[in-house]
């Protein structure tokens, strides 16, 4: 499927039982006074518990999507839902990016003078959390994805793939139930990109979190149930994966 | 973990760039100490004088100059009269080099008057006469003289005895060079001229009487003004120079502790753009952000505060002590001006912080994915 793909075609695609997460509709993003066009009419459903790779070249407009959904910006034109809700007219979009939302960045973004269990109780800050159970929480992340001995270590005496582990510990910090993966593995040697590839499959298989991440690597893409891939500011391509990994 | 963990490793993350600028904060505060400390207790120290002597009104002319005006010696007779008028003294007051010390205070007093009746004999005698080429001294202005019962001592061009050494339960007092009236007159070639009326009233004299009866003076004797003792030096022209000199110096201490709060905040939010951003993705309201910021720079000023009264209060402890001031001022550090300085620089802190704050509460989040 190499045509953009029409709003009517996406939802009859994803029609499945489960509700839907997002709903794009002629997503648009311009930059500089329009001179630059990142998302030219996007169509696009995700449904909850689905793990969706979104792949093209650089430039194509992956992270700018990716930025739409957490509401990190906000779109020029078109509709953005989140469970049915308007994204850019959330009253409180914070909120949604501490509770609904975890970020995992490609460059890990740990803040330098904390330590792995203090970077994973930052987002916490915004719930009503007590201190003591802001730790125990942060300590059982980091359990999860086997930091434990870890914990005092600030992240430059941490590995890549142990910072991205961090990392991911934190996304998880306040239960969200959609990630959004900006290239996780893309810092890290093959082996810590299989080992937090991995991860984030364990936690979705787990959790039946949604997954949105973003990839260069179509080895990663096909571990997802479903890959767009998009090119100039649009989907392209939109095809469920078999469950093994190649697509259908 | 708390929010002030995160507000403290912020400071401590470029700690040369925040020791530099507490040590900016702390000097600029440890001059509002020491300026108006100084100036405060130039003011205390002369009404603690006063109030030694047992003097509730004074009459003097304060102009320009830190002592007041010479007057003729008859004012006194003019007044002494006067009701609720108990006691009067006729004083001659002058700030002089005496010997070695550049400015000490010098005053002749009329002789059997009361202010003489709150010195204590530390050592020797009281002048015998009014005529007798003869002084005491204060404790204080004996040890900055180095001089003993028996010493000479050179004031202007003539030579007296020191017969005695006095306590006068006040740094003035205990300052200064005591001696009676006609020998300072002689001296100074002020014949028949004092320039303070010391006046005691009668005891039952309320706060309203003494009002009227500084009116009724200042009619009698309009070379001079009567007023109530404890506002004496507030009065002084030379006074308020001081201390508007001692508030501007200061204020600009202040000015410049601003903008280096200001500036190390600036350099902080645009040093951390990235990391705010990362905390605006993670979730964080941009009004704790606002916070983050301003608590810092908050933090900023107190510490430089406290470091700041620290360095003020041992500055001027230490200038207390040196010849140049020691015996005629008491530096005035009570706990409100440290209090108030400790504030001033809190609030120094928090007004520095609003626009870096306000910078940082303006970044997008979206920044967090660059990079």
């Amino acid at each position: 499927m190499n045509s953009s793909i029409s709003a009517a075609t996406f939802a009859a695609a994803t029609s499945a039982t489960s509700a839907p997460v997002f709903d794009a509709i002629g997503l648009e993003k311009k930059f500089d006074d329009g001179r630059v066009q990142a998302l030219r009419g996007v169509n696009f459903r995700v449904m909850q518990g689905e793990f969706l790779a979104i792949t093209g070249p650089s430039g194509s407009g992956k992270t700018t999507l990716l930025q739409m959904l957490g509401a990190l910006d906000r779109p020029t034109a078109g509709t953005l839902l989140y469970r049915g809700k308007s994204i850019p007219d959330l009253p409180d979009q914070s909120n949604y990016r501490a509770r609904e939302i975890g970020f995992i960045f490609q460059s890990f973004h740990l803040l330098p003078t904390f330590t792995a269990l203090e970077n994973v109780q930052i987002p916490m800050f915004e719930t009503e959390l007590s201190l003591s159970q802001r730790k125990d929480r942060a300590i059982t992340l980091l359990r999860s994805v086997g930091l434990e001995h870890r914990l005092g270590h600030f992240p430059a005496k941490l590995s890549g793939g142990e910072r991205q582990r961090v990392a991911i510990a934190r996304s998880l910090a306040n239960g969200p139930s959609v990630l959004l993966a900006d290239e996780p593995t893309g810092n890290l040697d093959s082996e810590n990109a299989r080992l937090i590839l991995e991860l984030l499959v364990r936690l979705h298989d787990e959790q039946n979190m949604t997954l949105l991440l973003v990839t260069h690597d179509m080895s990663i893409a096909g571990r997802a149930s479903r890959t767009v891939e998009m090119k100039d500011g649009r989907v392209v391509s939109d095809q469920r994966n078999n469950a093994k990994g190649s697509t259908k | 973990m708390t929010f002030f963990t995160i507000v403290v490793r912020g400071l401590i993350r470029r700690p040369v760039r925040t020791g530099l600028t507490l040590l900016g904060v702390s000097i600029g505060i440890a001059a509002v100490v020491a300026l108006v400390g100084i100036s405060r207790g130039l003011s205390k120290s002369w009404e603690v004088g006063l109030k030694a002597r047992g003097t509730d009104v004074v009459v003097s002319n304060m102009g320009r100059s830190l002592t007041p005006q010479p007057f003729s010696a008859s004012a006194r007779d003019r007044i002494a009269h006067l009701p609720h008028v108990a006691a009067t003294c006729a004083i001659l007051v002058d700030l002089m080099s005496v010997e070695n010390v550049q400015m000490m205070l010098v005053s002749a007093r009329e002789w059997n008057g009361f202010s003489w009746n709150n010195l204590r004999l530390v050592a020797g005698r009281m002048p015998r006469d009014p005529l007798e080429p003869a002084v005491v001294l204060g404790r204080t202005a004996a040890d900055l003289l180095r001089k003993k019962v028996g010493d000479k001592i050179q004031i202007e061009t003539a030579e007296l005895s020191v017969v005695g050494i006095v306590d006068g339960s006040a740094w003035v007092e205990n300052g200064s060079v005591i001696l009676a009236l006609p020998i300072l007159q002689e001296i100074t070639d002020n014949r028949d001229k004092i320039n303070v009326i010391d006046i005691r009233v009668t005891p039952s004299t309320s706060a309203g009487e003494v009002e009227q009866l500084c009116a009724q003076i200042n009619k009698l004797v309009p070379e001079g003004r009567a007023i109530a003792a404890s506002e004496n030096i507030s009065n002084s022209q030379a006074y308020r120079i001081v201390q508007a000199m001692s508030w501007g110096t200061s204020l600009l201490a202040v000015v410049v502790g601003v903008l280096g709060v200001m500036n190390t905040m600036l350099m902080t939010v645009f040093e951390r753009t990235h990391e705010i951003c990362i905390l605006l993705a993670l979730g964080w309201k941009r009004w704790r952000i606002v916070r983050m910021v301003l608590w810092e720079s908050a933090l900023l000023g107190l510490f430089g505060g406290v470091a700041g009264v620290l360095i003020g209060a041992v500055g001027v402890s230490v200038l207390g002590r040196t010849p140049a001031i020691r015996g005629l001022l008491e530096p005035d550090l009570s706990v409100n001006l440290l209090t108030v300085s400790v504030a001033i620089a809190v609030a120094v802190g928090v007004i520095s912080g609003l626009y870096p704050a306000w910078r940082s509460s303006r970044l997008a989040p979206s920044r967090a994915l660059r990079a």
